[in-house]
Parts: C-alpha cells; structure tokens; sequence
C-alpha cells in the first residue's frame, strides 16, 4: 500500500507494507544508510531518529505509525545543529563509529529540550544508547562543550 | 538504490596517470606469533604512499579501520618523514593483497609491526622529491630540505611545491636506506590527531558493511541452526511469504564437516528484494534441523568440569623447587578459585558482508580484519583463483577479534555463486551472539604459603579453559598453546623460588575465538586479585606488596622467546604502577577510607596499570573514577592512545560487572542486549590516562588497556565492604 513520510522536510510516497519498520524503509528504500541497525529490538540506540523532535528508535518504529509525522535523521542534523556535530569532531569522539549516529541524534533531542544537561540527565537521556568501544566520557564532554558554546 | 564509494583509490590508479611518484617498500618484521599466522608473510614490495601533480599524498592503509585509528596513525607516520602538510594527506583503504605485508588487524600490532616500513616509505618519497628538486636546479641535494610539502633551496631561495616535483621524482629510483628523521624532528609522530573519519562518522556518511549495495543486489537474512553442527533437515515456508513478491526464495547451507575453522555453520537463507522482508519471512520458516553432537552442551556443566580440571594436576609449564610438596605439607596456605565466564564481541555492527560472483571471479565488500585470510578462505572453500577474488574492507562497525573470521563472508560468496547475483548477508543480533567464536570461559586455583616476611614461599598455578585452537585448528587441540598461555600465565610477573604453573584444556560444544585482549582477560584477573588477597594476608599495600615481590628482578621470561628489543621488563611494570599510585592520590585516599582497588598487567608488550574508585555506598558499587597508565613504547597518535584507555575501561566494565553468556542444550539464552550486559553511559565513569614517553619501540594499544579492569574492580569491592569477589561478573 502507498504510505507518505516526511524524512528530513521531504515528502516520500511509499509503496511499501505498513509493518515495516522506519529503519528499513530509511535505508533499503530511502538510500539514508546514516541510521544504523545493531539489535532489532530497541536495546541499543543504533537505530535512533528524532520523530516530531523525540528521539525514536526507528527499528521498532513502523512505517505508519510516522505517517503525517516529521522524522529527522543524522543526514539533517548538519543543518540543525552544527555545533553539535563540530564538538562531536573536536573531541575526537567516534572509534568504530557505528553507533555514533543514534548517539549523536539523542544528544541532539536532549540539548534542544536541556539547553544546560546535569551529569544525570546525560545519563537518562543516553542511557539507551549502548557504544561498545566506549566512548561514552567524549560523548559527555562533547554534549556539555556544546551547552557550554551555546549559554 | 546508490552505490557507495568506498574511496578505495588502488595502486593501479595511480600507476596509469603518468607523472605520478609512487613509493613503498615493506619488510617483514619477524616475531613469534603462531595464532596469527596465514602464509601471508612476505617480502614482496607493495605501496603505501602516492603523490599526485596535482600535490595530494595519498597514503594507503594496509590495515582495517575498526576504531582503533589506524589511518589516521598510518597517515602520521608516512606524513612525518615524508615533510608533507596533513591538510594535502588522504588516506585510501587497500584491498587485501600479499604485497602489502601482513594485514591480520589482530594481536594489536599495526604499528609494532609497520612502524620502519612507514618510515621508510615517507623517507624514501622526501629523498626522491628532493633529489628531483636539485636535479633542476643544478645544485646538490644535500643543500636542499623538504618541510611543508615544498623542497626548498636556502642559498638560492628557491623552493618547488611536491606536486611540481611528482613527475621527475617518479623516474628516479627508489631509494633503499632512505635517512629518518631524528625523533626530536617529528612533527607528526606522538602528536594528537582528530580521526581522518570524524567527520563523515558525525554526518552519517561513513560506510559499514550493511551500506554497501550493488546494482541488482539481493539481501541474505540468515537463520543459523541453533546448535553448532546442526545441517537445515527441510524448510517450511509459509504461503504468506509465497505470495510476497519482494520475497525470492530461500537457500540451505550445511554444517561444514571437519575442523569448525571459520566456515560457515548451517543455515537457511532467506533471500529477499528488502532486508524487512527477509526479517519477515525468516520468522515464519518452520525448519527441522539434524542431530549435532553439541546438543547437550550446556554452560553450566562445562563450568564444572573446568573446576575439577584445576583441582587435579594440569600440564607443568614452569617448576622450579618443591611447591608441590611444600604445599601438600603445608599447616597454613592461601588458596582461592577465580572464574570467568563465556563473552561475546558483540560489535555494534552485526556481522553483514557483499559479494558479487561472476563467473569465475568474486568480489568483496566486507568488515573484515584481515582481508588477505578473507581472500585465502574463499580461495580453499570455493575454488576460485587466487587472482580472481578481491576482498576490500569497508569500515568495521566495530569488531574486537569477530570479524577476523569470514564465516559471514563465505555465506554470502556462496549465495552470490548460487543466485548469479550480488548478495548482501545481513545477521541479526541473535545470529551474531549464538554464533561468535566466543571469549573462553575459566577456571584458575591459586595456592600459596607466605613466609614470616609475607612473601610468597611456595606457590601453584593452575588454569583451565578451552583453547581456540580447537576451533581455529583441529578438534583435538583441546590444551591450551602456549602463546594463549603467555598471555598473563606463564609469564606471569609473580615469581617464587618453589613455583609450579599448570595448565589444562577442555573442548567446548561452541565455537572459541580471541576476543580484544583473549586470555589475558582471565589471567589478569585471577593473578591481580590472588596479590591483593595475599597482600591483605600479608598486612601490606598491594602496591607496595608487588613492589617487594619485583625487588631485585630485572626480566620476565615466558613460555616462547621475547620478541628482540621487546623484553618483558620489570622495570617498566614498576613504573606504570608507581605512576598509576600518585595519579590516584592512592596512598591519601585509601587512608581516609575510600574503597580503591588496583590492578597492573603486561599484555601485546604494553604495560598497563589501573585504578579504579568505586562508590561504596552503592549497592551495585559504581566506578566513579579510573586511573589508567600506559607505556606502550613510542607512540603514533596520542589522543588515540588516550580514547583506547578510555574504551579498554568501559569494554573491560561491561565483561567485570554483568556480562555473562549461557548455554543450555547447545543453545545461547542471552540472544540479545537485554540478557548480554554491555556497559551503558551511566556505567561509565571519569577517566584520566597518562602516556609515559618513552624511546622504546612501538608496542600494543588496542588490547592492554582491558585486562588490568575487572580485577581492579573486584579489589576496590573487597575495600568498600562487599567481600571478596573471585567469579565475573561481579555484580
């Protein structure tokens, strides 16, 4: 059936089951290979985009349940928030990387509701996102250093 | 669908442009390392290092990326004595070809091994464009210097940028002992350096093996047989699936008989137009599988047998006077068991892999650390020509010693065979946790009797786990080799006059790989807590307790020779871990009653000491701090350094605190990340890492920072008041 999403401010007409899950139409069907598969079953963050600005884990996520819905992926965030991704850089951050853009999207969600994030609301706010080469004290400095620029 | 351009600028590129310097030359360095070995050593000339006209120096990475920085180090060394500028510097990923030396991403050793070679070939590029330069100019070569990508000229002022110089360079010959660089000239070498990756893995433009797709390629869902051995018997597949017109069909591989090795374990393939799809219908087979003799295997039963292994005699490795009588006879010893449990790599990135057979060749797009054992596996298994298969590494979604077996790589090589087709295998989590080549599970008994001084007087060692040659070599190789057992056991630092280590193997019913640090993971940890429990027997610091056991001691010999100029010095262990005491304020703290554990490991010729705080009035004991030093001789990139502490940290919380892995009839029951434990933000605590300086050669980074942090942790337990914790996880 014909479903249409709204990915990065663009309109896709979709001939797709409505079953599938928003990661697979991302990446098989709209060649936006950025958003990661690592579980299948929302335990790790490799698959998180932002919906309507809340950060989702696209892997659970059906195709129609976004439909009428703003979904943004790490191809956008360049454009939303490049500081963030500047810092994310600058600190050096990534090792294998893959799971640098789930990471990076829920940083991104938490800093545009958290403009001044604790050390715990980190914590709650990545805890979804697992990287196994461990990374994670870059990543908390990289998403203070941005909250710092931007105060 | 778009294909990906994985900027794998080849040789060949370059060599058709004419006016181009191209320049390398490898050397083998010899050394002892019998896991690794593949036939792939050679002496052949291959190429790590181009110049264009147009002045861009492309340095070819021979090595696969996984997060450890490879190409950028790479880069730094060849940039460093060839005087370029890093901005003008892009790095180029090789195909796996003999002519590059080695390429096993394994045993951190990309920079041990290819550190001269590196050299070399920036050295030699830097003499050939200025011999270039002052052939031109009519002057001798030796008034003339290279430094920021220009040959300069100071008596006549004249200088001339590399890429002017490219064209006459590139018909001089190479030079064989170029001059290096003295180390106080480096300008590349042991500086920090942002990952030549950072920026396209931010955006989302890095490419990973799943992101790899070719023009009519289909998509491989994998559905593994549940016990290892087992063979697809028949298929249902449902008329649901039938009816989908995105689904193609489905294909059966057997179990491989003979030695496990890295074939492919049987399967039924769900091809399909879409991954979903494949999802999709995998779900809905109903397939009956065969018998397998690992049916019954369960973990549990396993972890006994390893148990009674150690309380009898094992092989003898090391004896030297009469422990054994010593501590038959003895009224008073310390004896303590230490366990550890199954692990699995679970890189983020679930093993996926292309390939595309057409007629008698195939080519490769994969996440494989060792793309030349990738290119000889396929070659013995599929009877392809050694020339007619090229393997290219995509970037590693992480790895950790997974992905260098190309199990994943030979299904989708036969698929492609099958289907005249490009095929991309896509696992799912679940396939990549039942079917690791997993990290042994342990057993060690430690016994000793102190003398009145509280230094050891007699002393046992015994360990038991079963060995990855079983799987990697032949089924009856069940003891363990003697380089899984140099790794922390038989060439342990903790000496005694009357002293027998022992060892024994058992054959598991799942496949045994190296995973990041292999069995220094359980030694570390079983002979870095039995010091602290005989430390506190004692009545002393267990700093200062290794302090006294390493008095007079100069160098530790295990069971193979040292590796020339990479000698197991007791010196340098003491240093990292005097420095590791002042960084933690060790002595302040633990007066004023804070619960610090310490640990200190020699692992891939580095030395490593940690400390770890944790909080003790957490009922979970979280790590609030971690101290890390690091001597790992001269080093390329130190920031990179820095992040491999701070990842080793992390990666070794996850394997101390709450991952364990399980098997019952054969079958994994921690299938995903809700029953395998890995470390999460709120796990991880502040890290500080010191690098010594240091003129020695270039030893491991990814791998030495692990060991040395779960038997910190378990230490730092035991002070906050949780007792004395011998069997990972700990929590």
């Amino acid at each position: 059936m014909s479903i249409t999403v709204n990915v990065n401010g663009v309109e896709h007409q979709l001939d797709v089951d409505e079953n599938t899950p928003l990661l697979w139409v991302l990446r098989d069907h709209l060649d936006l290979n950025g958003t990661k598969f690592g579980c299948g079953r929302g335990l790790c963050g490799a698959c998180t985009v932002q919906i309507d600005g809340t950060p989702t884990r696209s892997c659970l996520t059906t195709v129609a349940a976004v439909s009428g819905r703003h979904v943004s992926t790490i191809e956008s965030l360049v454009d939303q928030q490049p500081d963030l991704i500047e810092a994310w850089v600058d600190e050096n951050v990534s090792q294998c990387g893959y799971c640098q853009s789930g990471q990076l999207m829920s940083a991104a969600a938490l800093l545009a509701t958290n403009a001044a994030p604790t050390d715990e609301d980190i914590n709650v706010a990545m805890a979804g996102n697992i990287c196994r080469c461990g990374t994670y004290s870059r990543i908390r400095k990289a998403i203070r250093r941005t909250a710092e620029a931007r105060q | 669908m778009n294909s990906v351009s994985l900027n794998n600028l080849s040789r060949r590129n370059f060599l058709v442009s004419s006016g181009v310097l191209v320049v390398g030359s490898y050397a083998y360095t010899s050394g002892f390392n019998p896991v690794y070995a593949n036939g792939t050593r050679t002496l052949s000339p291959s190429v790590y290092v181009a110049i264009g006209t147009d002045g861009v120096v492309t340095v070819t990475c021979h090595r696969s990326e996984m997060g450890q920085g490879i190409k950028t180090a790479v880069a730094q060394v060849v940039c460093d004595e060839l005087e370029a500028d890093w901005e003008k510097v892009v790095v180029a990923q090789a195909e796996g070809d003999a002519k590059y030396g080695d390429q096993n991403t394994d045993g951190s050793r990309s920079i041990k091994n290819f550190f001269m070679p590196l050299r070399n070939a920036g050295a030699a590029a830097r003499e050939m464009l200025v011999q270039a330069a002052a052939d031109s100019w009519g002057v001798d070569a030796s008034e003339c210097e290279a430094r920021e990508h220009t040959v300069h000229h100071a008596a006549s002022s004249r200088r001339a940028a590399f890429g002017e110089l490219a064209d006459a360079a590139s018909k001089l010959a190479v030079p064989e002992s170029p001059t290096l660089k003295s180390r106080e000239n480096w300008n590349h070498i042991g500086k920090s350096r942002i990952h030549v990756d950072a920026q396209d893995v931010a955006t989302g433009k890095a490419a990973y093996g799943a992101d790899v797709t070719l023009p009519n390629m289909a998509i491989a869902v994998m559905v593994h047989a549940p016990v290892l051995g087992s063979s697809p018997l028949n298929v249902k597949v449902p008329d649901s699936a039938k009816a989908n017109s995105r689904f193609i069909g489905i294909e059966t591989i057997d179990a491989t008989p003979g030695p496990i090795g890295f074939n492919p374990v049987g399967s039924v393939a769900v091809i399909a137009e879409d991954t979903f799809t494949g999802i999709k219908v995998a779900e809905e087979l109903e397939i009956n599988w065969s018998d397998s003799p690992n049916q019954d295997f369960d973990s549990d039963t396993f972890q006994q047998d390893l148990r009674e292994a150690v309380e009898a005699p094992g092989n003898v490795w090391h004896e030297v006077g009469d422990a054994n009588n010593m501590l038959e006879g003895a009224e008073e010893k310390i004896e303590a068991v230490y366990e550890t449990p199954f692990l699995s790599h679970a890189p983020m990135e679930p093993p996926s892999a292309v390939a595309n057979v057409v007629g008698d060749a195939v080519e490769v797009l994969a996440p494989v650390q060792d793309p030349q054992t990738t290119r000889n596996t396929i070659v013995g298994a599929k009877n392809f020509a050694l020339e007619n298969v090229k393997v290219t590494p995509t970037l590693l979604g992480g790895a950790f010693g997974r992905k260098s077996k190309p199990d994943f790589v030979l299904e989708a090589v036969e698929l492609s065979r099958r289907l005249k087709r490009p095929i991309r295998v896509q696992w799912q989590r679940e396939n990549d946790l039942q079917y690791d080549y997993f990290h042994a599970p342990s057993v060690q008994r430690y016994e000793a009797t102190l003398g009145e001084n509280g230094m050891p007087t007699a002393w046992r060692q015994r360990t038991a786990f079963p060995s990855i040659m079983s799987t990697v070599a032949a089924p009856n190789m069940v003891e363990p080799a003697n380089w899984e057992l140099d790794m922390g056991f038989t060439n342990t630092p903790y000496r005694c006059e009357n002293q027998s280590i022992e060892a024994a193997g058992l054959k598991a019913g799942v496949r045994i790989g190296w995973l990041r640090s292999v069995c220094n993971i359980f030694h570390a940890f079983g002979a870095n807590v039995f010091i602290d429990e005989l430390a506190e027997q004692a009545g002393m610091d267990p700093i200062d307790y290794r302090l006294a056991m390493w008095d007079g001691m100069d160098v530790i010999q295990g069971a193979l020779p040292s590796e020339p100029g990479h000698e197991f010095k007791i010196e340098r262990l003491r240093n990292v871990l005097r420095k590791v005491r002042e960084n933690s304020d060790w002595d302040q703290k633990i007066a004023d009653g804070h619960a610090l554990g310490v640990a200190v490991h020699h692992s891939f010729l580095s030395y490593v000491a940690t400390v770890l705080e944790v909080d003790r009035s957490d009922p979970n004991y979280k790590v609030t701090n971690a101290h890390v030093v690091l001597d790992c001789g001269t080093y390329v990139n130190s920031d990179t350094c820095i992040a491999q502490m701070e990842g080793a940290v992390v990666f070794g919380l996850s394997a101390a605190q709450r991952a364990k892995l399980t098997f019952k009839d054969g079958t994994i029951q921690e299938n995903n990340f809700d029953g395998y434990l890995i470390a999460r933000m709120p796990d991880a605590p502040s890290i500080s890492v010191e690098l010594i300086d240091s003129d020695h050669l270039p030893a491991g980074v990814g791998e030495p920072g692990v060991p040395p942090v779960a038997p910190a942790l378990s230490n730092a337990i035991f002070k906050a008041g949780g007792g004395r914790r011998r069997s990972l996880p700990l929590i």
